[in-house]
């Protein structure tokens, strides 16, 4: 892996910004904010030509420090917005970022409804197993008995088995990423911003000031490339398993991937053959045309 | 003004609608207005429900208490409706060996009131005709009682069975039939006004289909809903129009997601809307919010029902103006418009698409049950009156490469308008930011910062106030006495000032389409020269009355309010009105 250095396409400094992090130090959002810059640069996809959509947390102080369109909005509904947007110019990438607190809480109806209608859009989920910009309180992937703040004597709740419910809801691509591995996030990220439906990455980061459980060094010393291992994506059993039992190990990589499955807008009947977008539609439609019922 | 009112009740499910579909639209191409008005309770089959229609040769728009016919396809209708009858009324009805008591017997005598016994089931088992049936055999029947021709109405219904040939038969023969039908007593007929060809070409439309062609003729290409009554036939006119427009379509999983990725579709830069009524309206007020920080068009029709809480929920309410200007937190501008009728749902709909557009603003259309299933006979809407503005969008390549991303929310700019342009666009690019931010988008928490972000945002209402048309005057131009009202209850209000006891009178109604930002110069002035301000809501409150009072300081006194879940009804509001006159 390189970074082009030719100019057919963008450049890492091209998805640069003026605006200072603001992230603690090792926080594992710098990785996955070097990843997705580095997938899009090695995509040849220009800052003009992409739309990253982010959701609200730590994750979602990302939006001034990248380039490209973005769009900042509220906790937990990153999806519909970003949805949204992909339905009116399909020619846009579209990712959306959000973190494990919101998307499995607040926002969990939208994730099971993008994965149910295969939005074709990238959504890559945060996962620190707490709400970090809030001061470390508990989300619903945090493990059962954890002290929290607001949890001073544990978290009473059983933890959210956020991949298999995910595997329940029958995804058509599932990655795991770490905050800790760039190239290998760069090569997931690649992957899913070119898959045809929705395309749910979870990436495991290190919260350095709130989650004192899953570390980064935790991390590291657990996960693996499955892929590397001889993992095929197309093993809808195995990558079900693999994406389930972190008991011993932690399965990374693209663990599950359909493209048989038509996304949303390949179904939507009344855009079938369309060259155009919506955004390019955009013009009057005489009334008379449909005066035949109303006479 | 000579009008006649015919009422269908019957038990939901049981086919009330598509006779009063038939008739609307058979009298209508024989030159009548037609006003439609639909009353059921929150269920799929069963209840009790009615479908009025009001037929007069002037223009009409509303519902009169009493009628001149009942058909009653039950015997609730038998029951409950019987005070609904003007004297010399008719009743037809189906209900073999019916028999009032005394009492009832009594005040049908007293009222003049004409009961005719249509052997519905007889007559169909003898053309061994399904139940369904029924309601073009009860049309016909109620055809010959207005004088109607049979081939006219032939016509009409064989063109409803155009795709199902082979029930065009045993149809023309319930035609004849009902025409046929001889009542023991003797013939019935009700007399209708001499008709005029001007409402002949007209169109026969609900306020939701009116504002789906406005839609459509503002270049809308999207559309996310979630169902809600009565928002809900708007919804369903969309996605019914869907193959017929290559529009996209979304039935989302709830309110918050349909408002979200309506707004997704607006930055995106096409142009999109969502429906609902109030309770979807509060899951969506966070959203509103955001698109005021963003800066993003986008439209929200709010069709009201009585609340609080679940309501009313297939009832009608003007009690959702102060919500829509004042739901969702920090301050922004936004834009409130609310539809009277079938002619402004098409156009002050495809206008709010550009007041969205040019303001970078929220725009909330109200309307209510009212509208959304009223049926109107509306002159041909004109398309060459809808123009697309899109104000500062910028699409011009030369245009775009010249651009900075600081230019997105430049403060300096001229009313607080700033330009915008669309991703995917060859220019620098920005952030659609929702926290507080600096120019371009990026996080700025500096007090210089802030200041003027906020009010860069409030100038765009003050701008968009300036440019707003002041409310209409109907009526006396310098009246003695001033109506003041908004929404739906405007064609109620007109048909009154056009009834022979109001008309000559000095009385002018000023009517309100735009209700945020307000602008009160017309009605301050007015105010002060009438003799009596009386205002007309359907809410509690008076919800107009107090934001006129916030932005003028004139409080109206004279109020008539209704918050029964009911339109105003015709004759009522002549009764309500007509102290007000008498006392001037």
């Amino acid at each position: 892996m390189s970074i082009p250095l030719d100019s057919s396409g963008p450049l890492m400094k091209d998805y640069a910004s003026t605006q200072a992090c603001t992230w603690c130090d090792a926080c594992g959002d710098y990785g996955i904010w070097t990843a997705i810059k580095r997938a899009l640069v090695e995509l040849k996809i220009h800052p003009w030509q992409a739309l990253l959509c982010f959701d609200v947390g730590c994750h979602g102080n990302m939006a001034d420090k990248i380039g490209g369109y973005r769009f900042h909005g509220l906790h937990g509904r990153v999806i519909p917005f970003a949805t949204g947007a992909k339905i009116a110019n399909n020619k846009l990438p579209v990712i959306a970022v959000g973190g494990d607190g919101a998307s499995f809480s607040e926002g969990v109806g939208h994730l099971v409804h993008a994965i149910r209608s295969n939005y074709p859009i990238v959504f890559i989920l945060h996962n620190n197993a707490n709400y970090g910009l809030t001061t470390g309180q508990a989300s619903a992937l945090t493990p059962k008995g954890q002290k929290m703040n607001v949890s001073p004597n544990g978290i009473p709740e059983r933890t959210l088995p956020s991949m298999d419910f995910v595997f329940s809801l029958e995804p058509t691509f599932v990655a795991r990423g770490f905050s800790g591995d760039i190239p290998q996030l760069t090569q997931i990220l690649k992957t899913a911003i070119a898959h045809r439906g929705f395309a749910f990455v979870d990436v495991l980061q290190s919260c350095p000031t709130y989650n004192h459980f899953a570390t980064h060094d935790f991390l590291l010393e657990r996960c693996f490339d499955a892929n590397k291992e001889g993992h095929d994506p197309k093993d809808l059993a195995k990558a079900r398993q693999l994406a389930t039992d972190t008991s011993k190990r932690i399965a990374t990589g693209i663990l599950y991937q359909n493209e048989d499955v038509p996304n949303f807008c390949e179904e939507l009947v009344p855009r079938q053959g369309k060259a155009t977008q919506l955004t390019e539609e955009v013009r009057c439609i005489d009334p008379s045309i449909f005066y035949e019922d109303f006479i | 003004m000579p009008r006649v009112s015919l009422k269908i009740v019957g038990a939901s499910g049981q086919g009330i609608n598509s006779i009063g579909e038939i008739l609307a639209k058979g009298l209508k191409r024989s030159g009548y207005c037609v006003f439609g008005y639909r009353e059921y309770p929150s269920l799929i089959k069963g209840g009790h429900a009615s479908y009025q229609l009001d037929i007069s040769h002037e223009e009409i728009g509303s519902t009169e208490r009493s009628v001149d016919i009942l058909v009653t396809l039950n015997h609730h209708g038998l029951q409950k409706n019987l005070g609904d009858l003007k004297e010399g009324g008719v009743i037809i009805h189906a209900v073999q060996g019916w028999e009032f008591s005394e009492e009832e017997k009594k005040t049908l005598r007293e009222r003049r009131v004409r009961v005719i016994f249509l052997p519905v089931e007889a007559i169909l088992e003898k053309l061994k005709a399904k139940a369904i049936l029924g309601n073009v055999l009860i049309s016909a029947f109620v055809w010959a009682i207005l004088g109607r021709e049979k081939d006219s109405l032939k016509t009409l219904v064989g063109e409803r069975f155009k795709k199902k040939p082979q029930l065009l038969d045993l149809n023309m023969r319930c035609i004849e039939e009902g025409f046929g039908f001889l009542d023991p007593a003797g013939p019935a007929s009700v007399s209708l006004p001499l008709p005029q060809d001007r409402w002949k070409e007209c169109l026969l439309i609900t306020g939701s289909q009116a504002l789906g062609l406005g839609a459509f003729a503002a270049g809308v290409r999207f559309f996310a809903g979630y169902p809600m009554t009565p928002s809900t036939p708007l919804l369903t006119f969309m996605a019914d129009m869907q193959n017929k427009t290559g529009i996209a379509i979304k039935q989302a999983e709830d309110e918050i997601t349909a408002a979200q990725m309506v707004s997704g579709a607006m930055y995106a830069g096409t142009r999109a809307f969502t429906t609902t009524s109030g309770g979807g309206f509060d899951l969506m007020s966070e959203t509103v919010s955001m698109n005021g920080i963003i800066e993003n068009p986008v439209v929200f029709v709010v069709a009201q029902r009585p609340g609080p809480g679940t309501g009313l929920p297939t009832w009608t309410a003007q009690a959702d103006l102060l919500m829509t200007v004042y739901t969702a937190h920090g301050e922004f501008p936004r834009a409130v418009i609310g539809v009277s009728g079938s002619a402004d749902a098409f156009a002050l709909f495809a206008e709010a698409f550009n007041l969205a557009e040019e303001y970078q603003i929220p725009v909330i259309v109200l309307t209510d049950k009212q509208l959304m299933e009223g049926l109107y006979t509306q002159e041909p809407f004109d398309a060459s009156t809808v123009s697309i503005r899109r104000g500062a969008l910028v699409t011009d390549t030369a245009a775009l490469k010249k651009l900075s991303s600081t230019d997105r929310y430049d403060p300096s700019m001229k009313d607080g308008i700033s330009p915008r342009w669309l991703p995917g666009s060859e220019a620098q690019t920005f952030c659609a930011q929702a926290d507080e931010h600096a120019p371009d988008g990026s996080t700025c928490e500096s007090a210089e910062g802030a200041r003027l972000q906020i009010a860069k945002r409030l100038c765009k209402g003050d701008a968009l106030k300036a440019a707003l048309p002041e409310p209409e005057l109907i009526g006396s131009i310098d009246p003695e006495i001033l109506l003041v009202g908004w929404g739906s209850a405007k064609t109620a209000i007109a048909d009154v000032l056009r009834d022979e006891r109001f008309r000559g009178k000095d009385i002018g109604y000023l009517h309100y389409s735009y209700l945020w930002p307000l602008k009160t110069d017309t009605f301050a002035k007015f105010a002060k020269s009438a003799k009596k301000v009386v205002l007309i809501e359907g809410n509690a409150q008076g919800q107009l009355g107090k934001l006129l009072r916030q932005e003028s300081g004139v409080e109206i006194r004279d109020k008539i309010l209704k918050f029964d879940g009911r339109p105003f009804f015709y004759d009522e509001l002549i009764d309500l009105l007509s102290p007000f006159v008498a006392a001037s």
